[in-house]
């Protein structure tokens, strides 16, 4: 789900695309027609990378735009989106003209206009026309979105939760939103409710090992036996769904030597995950950092006092 | 029998214009269809109906990756005597009358204005202006059954049927003009009239809404009888040993 405080860009960001910019300068006379197949792909593949959409657009597509045919309008709405994300509010403002002029009356220019508000911080006239196209049409989920980005970019998380609830109770199936929700009772640290979002999550992709991954965190920070076992059997899934990753068996190492107290059966789990750890280390490094990490040292020093402590 | 032999200028001026008449009419069509269309707006309550189903049988299907407790309040949610959401959520059957919803008397009309009437008009035109013109032959010989097909409005018996009269070859065209329609509109295009016809015959074009409360009555029963069977039993052991001790597999669960 899409949500962002727009008025603020975040520099880490621009960091990043530091280099991508010098490396588009060099080749700033691209044609036209790589241009669009470019903003195309990132369509397709749902990129987010408004600076190289904006970078695109004025370089090369802005003079050509007319030979696009139909796509036009599209490529003018995500570079509009674009823009928005880089805060160059008056590359935003001219695509909307422009697709306000062709498209009065239509739902999806407003949101547009919705958003290029949202990003000057105007929120309240971006509620209004938000709840405008809802008056129009009240399944058209992007508007309801972006009402509760718009809470959350305010930092209002106790009405972008409610509202996010109002909305899970009609869109029930819409798993990022789910996964929205889990976040921000994460927020509120409602670790109970969280885990009730995850649980959806899994249900509605149990091949996802990150989904069991991230329940089981949830079930570990909450604590307790019942938890901890249950957060056990889910690193174990993660695990075994994806043999690489080492967050879930360092989780299913923590997991089982917190519970160890109960069931000798559970230092096994957590020798075989030491064990794994220590694999994954050894090929993975070489001698000299093998030495510097202290990982290794610290997992040994709690399986010692796991095996003493018995 | 003697070879037949065409004027020329029956290519010129029967076989080509039908030829080109299609096509043309047939884009025509096209684009008066998206003008017309009128976009379908789908009720709030039909999203929820769809959304509820659908994360019931997600459930249900997926249920077993979840841990007992949570399933079963799930299922409480959904198929709870007094409060569940199958039970309380009642939809009154809506059975649509075209007659009093003014919507779909629009809609029915729109679909007769572009597809039957013209079909009837450039057909009855074809068959004013070109009838009785034999207009090309197939490059090979054919079986009498084909005269009726093949050489509509020609009542000659000693005909070869091979071939084709000039209302036959409009008919052949408007059915084989479907693949130039795909490659100059795309694939979903309104151009092409079989579609249609198909529809029509076997009845799918007027299917009746689907009725929400019997779908929910269905996924009521169907998450009634669900039973939860966690999949994570055991998974430590599973990972560690690589084999799981046969009593947790077999004998748990089996007979309680």
């Amino acid at each position: 789900m899409e949500t962002l405080n727009y008025a603020c860009v975040i520099t880490i960001e621009n960091l990043v695309h530091f280099r991508r910019e010098l490396l588009l300068s060099t080749m700033s006379n691209t044609r036209w027609e790589d241009a669009r197949d470019q903003l195309r792909k990132i369509r397709e593949e749902q990129i987010r990378d408004g600076l190289l959409v904006v970078q695109l657009w004025e370089d090369t597509l802005c003079d050509h735009i007319h030979k696009l045919g139909d796509e036009m309008w599209v490529v003018q709405e995500q570079v509009a989106i674009a823009a928005l994300d880089c805060s160059r509010l008056d590359i935003a403002d001219e695509c909307r003209e422009k697709l306000n002029a062709n498209f009065p009356h239509s739902n999806r220019v407003k949101r547009l206009e919705g958003m290029v508000h949202e990003a000057a911080g105007e929120y309240e006239e971006a509620l209004k026309l938000y709840s405008e196209i809802l008056k129009d049409d009240p399944t058209y989920t992007l508007a309801r979105k972006r009402q509760i980005a718009i809470y959350k970019g305010q930092n209002n998380i106790e009405k972008a939760i409610e509202m996010l609830n109002d909305y899970l109770k009609t869109f029930m199936t819409d798993f990022d939103a789910w996964m929205e929700l889990c976040d921000l009772y994460l927020c509120k640290q409602e670790y109970s409710k969280a885990c009730f979002c995850m649980e959806e999550l899994i249900m509605s992709n149990p091949q996802n090992h990150l989904f069991h991954q991230k329940y089981a965190e949830i079930k570990y920070t909450q604590g307790g036996i019942e938890n901890m076992e249950s957060a056990r059997a889910y690193f174990g899934q993660a695990a075994k769904l994806n043999p690489n990753s080492m967050r879930a068996h360092l989780g299913l190492l923590l997991s089982s030597i917190a519970l160890s107290k109960k069931d000798p059966n559970n230092s096994k789990y957590a020798a075989w995950a030491a064990q794994q750890i220590t694999d994954k280390y050894q090929t993975q490094e070489t001698k000299e950092q093998i030495k510097e990490t202290k990982v290794l040292e610290s997992i040994q020093n709690m399986l010692a006092m796991l095996t003493s402590g018995n | 029998m003697a070879e037949l032999l065409l004027d020329s200028d029956i290519r010129i001026w029967v076989f080509l214009p039908i030829v080109v008449i299609t096509f043309l009419f047939g884009i025509i069509r096209h684009y008066v269809t998206i003008l017309l269309s009128s976009e379908k707006k789908s009720e709030l309550e039909q999203v929820k109906d769809s959304h509820a189903l659908m994360r019931s049988r997600i459930l249900r299907e997926n249920g077993k990756y979840i841990p007992e407790k949570a399933f079963h309040v799930r299922k409480i949610f959904f198929n709870d005597e007094k409060k569940g959401y199958f039970k309380t959520e009642k939809r009154e059957t809506i059975a649509k009358n075209p007659m009093t919803d003014p919507t779909m008397m629009t809609d029915m009309l729109k679909g007769n204005v572009v597809n039957v009437l013209p079909m009837i008009v450039i057909g009855g035109w074809i068959n004013w202006a070109f009838s009785g013109f034999l207009t090309t032959k197939v490059p090979f010989p054919l079986t009498l059954r084909f005269k009726p097909m093949l050489q509509r409005g020609i009542e000659l018996v000693s005909l070869d049927a091979s071939w084709v009269s000039s209302a036959s070859w409009y008919f052949l065209n408007v059915f084989g003009l479907r693949s130039m329609y795909t490659l100059i509109l795309g694939a979903d295009n309104a151009a092409d009239q079989t579609k249609v016809m198909q529809d029509q015959m076997s009845g799918a074009g007027m299917m009746a809404p689907p009725d929400p409360s019997k779908a929910f009555k269905a996924e009521w029963e169907a998450l009634e009888i669900c039973q939860h069977d966690w999949a994570l039993k055991g998974v430590e052991e599973d990972l560690t040993e690589k084999i799981i001790p046969p009593e947790t597999i077999y004998l748990e669960n089996k007979f309680t």
